[in-house]
């Protein structure tokens, strides 16, 4: 059998990174953290990774959009992780990405609103890992 | 000698008699007052748009343009900027006619030049205070702005956190948890949905008090709001069980407003409804119209409302505390917001209701143009 699936989480918040660390490991994934927008890129730049979750708004000079057009521009084979962004954003999903179309670059593969669905979540990790 | 216990604003005079213009500068700058001098109303106004004074003299009667139209536009430039009329004819109709105008104070002539710095010390005195009071609203207005926020920052997220950690914590239990370790993280989550919403509300009703909420003026079809709204809410309703019951016309006239604010409005109605009426009953939404209004009511057959809670549950935080509420949680900002909505468009709420009968809310909306 391969490695474990290894997930990577990029959020500001203690507490959302220590809960979703441990649903995630108890689903049988590896997981990793990172605090800040920074220390994400260059932890998905150095390592590769399944699949990245990413909060939108933290507070640190790279949020969650700059984390997805950094590793999506990187051309260092990054660009092929799928990306999962969270927000606890409550708006209309159309206006999260009202550029969406001139800048396809900070679009993720998947967008989920804290707090977390659990299974709906979980069916979205599954999902982004099978394709 | 300082004039004032403040420093003074820079003073322009206009006036056509270049007598007069000496005589009111000499008198002001006497006594440390920076004064300029216009000899018309056109070149005047150039001079208050580009130094923007405390004080404006103008005379009432010059060739050109005259004193009002001055008032006027020294006014539109600044409504800060403090004017005080001279006037030759002193009759108290030109003198009323100027103070309606936005003078603040008028002189007749002829005056002595100390007449004249009594009346510019107060005029300055009003400017400092009415810029002082503008700073202090500034100030509050953006207190409260930080404060929202704050609220939405430093509340919501450990609560959500917290939310998150109990739906992990139910999730990895499972069927090992006992049925009261269950019901206790129900309860916990509960609570915080309530806390949640009640922040969410808050910063609704803040929002609305800015005049934020509505902000959109376009035509609003109710009956696809009220079928919106209930498809919504039909979850919900099943739950307990509750009826919804759509009765409103399809061709109900159109109102002019913003969509999502009234899909707010009738959301809370709805789901009031909803909350207060017992299993079993029946909610119906209706709708109708007249020359003036377009009105959609929300009947219920629930608990109803005393007579003496009536008249407050529109009011914010207010909420009927007795047995037939127990048990029924809310924030006391629903019923605000609907009413702060339908005023904001132009319209009002209304309410009739009977304990044990049921209410019945009703928004009505003045009718769109054709």
């Amino acid at each position: 059998m391969a490695d474990k699936t290894r997930i990577l989480i990029i959020d500001d918040d203690e507490d959302y990174r220590a809960s979703t660390r441990a649903l995630l490991e108890g689903e049988g994934y590896e997981v990793f953290e990172a605090k800040t927008g920074r220390e994400g890129v260059e932890a998905a730049r150095a390592t590769r990774y399944d699949l990245i979750v990413v909060d939108i708004m933290m507070e640190s000079p790279v949020e969650g959009y700059s984390v997805v057009q950094a590793l999506r521009g990187g051309g260092d084979g990054g660009e092929e992780t799928p990306i999962v962004m969270v927000s606890s954003v409550r708006d209309d999903p159309a206006s999260r990405f009202p550029m969406a179309e001139e800048m396809p670059l900070i679009t993720p593969d998947a967008y989920m609103t804290k707090p977390l669905d659990i299974p709906k979540f979980l069916a979205c990790v599954k999902r982004m890992l099978g394709s | 000698m300082n004039p004032a216990p403040w420093p003074s604003p820079p003073i322009i005079v206009i006036d056509d008699d270049p007598t007069m213009r000496r005589a009111c500068q000499a008198a002001l700058e006497r006594v440390g007052y920076t004064v300029e001098t216009c000899p018309d109303g056109a070149s005047g106004l150039q001079r208050v748009e580009q130094v923007r004074p405390g004080v404006v003299i103008v005379d009432l009667k010059m060739p050109g343009m005259g004193g009002l139209e001055v008032i006027g536009r020294v006014r539109e430039i600044d409504p800060e900027i403090v004017v005080i009329v001279i006037t030759g004819f002193a009759t108290v109709g030109t003198a009323v006619e100027a103070m309606k105008g936005g003078a603040y104070d008028f002189i007749p002539k002829p005056f002595t030049a100390e007449e004249l710095r009594a009346i510019m010390a107060r005029a300055v005195e009003r400017w400092h205070l009415t810029r002082e009071a503008a700073r202090l609203r500034r100030e509050k207005e953006a207190q409260a702005r930080k404060f929202v926020t704050f609220v939405s920052h430093q509340l919501q997220s450990p609560l959500a956190a917290v939310g998150q950690y109990l739906d992990v914590l139910r999730h990895q239990m499972g069927d090992a948890a006992t049925a009261t370790q269950k019901q206790w993280i129900e309860r916990c989550r509960a609570k915080i949905g309530e806390m949640l919403a009640m922040i969410a509300d808050w910063l609704t009703l803040s929002k609305v008090e800015g005049g934020q909420l509505a902000t959109e003026r376009v035509a609003v079809a109710w009956p696809e709001v009220v079928r919106d709204v209930l498809d919504g809410l039909q979850t919900a309703a099943d739950e307990k069980p509750i009826q919804l019951h759509n009765e409103v016309p399809a061709d109900l006239p159109v109102v002019r407003g913003d969509r999502a604010a009234l899909r707010m409005l009738l959301m809370n109605l709805v789901s009031n409804a909803i909350k207060y009426t017992p299993a079993g009953g029946q909610v119906y939404v209706s709708g109708d119209a007249d020359d003036q209004a377009v009105r959609v009511s929300v009947r219920d057959t629930g608990i109803g409302i005393a007579p003496q809670h009536q008249a407050h549950v529109f009011e914010e935080f207010y909420r009927v505390k007795d047995e037939s509420t127990a048990g029924i949680s809310g924030t006391g900002m629903g019923l605000p917001i609907c009413k702060k909505i339908a005023e904001e468009l132009g319209g009002q709420m209304a309410l009739a209701s009977e304990p044990g009968q049921g209410s019945t809310f009703t928004v009505a909306l003045p009718r769109a143009g054709p």
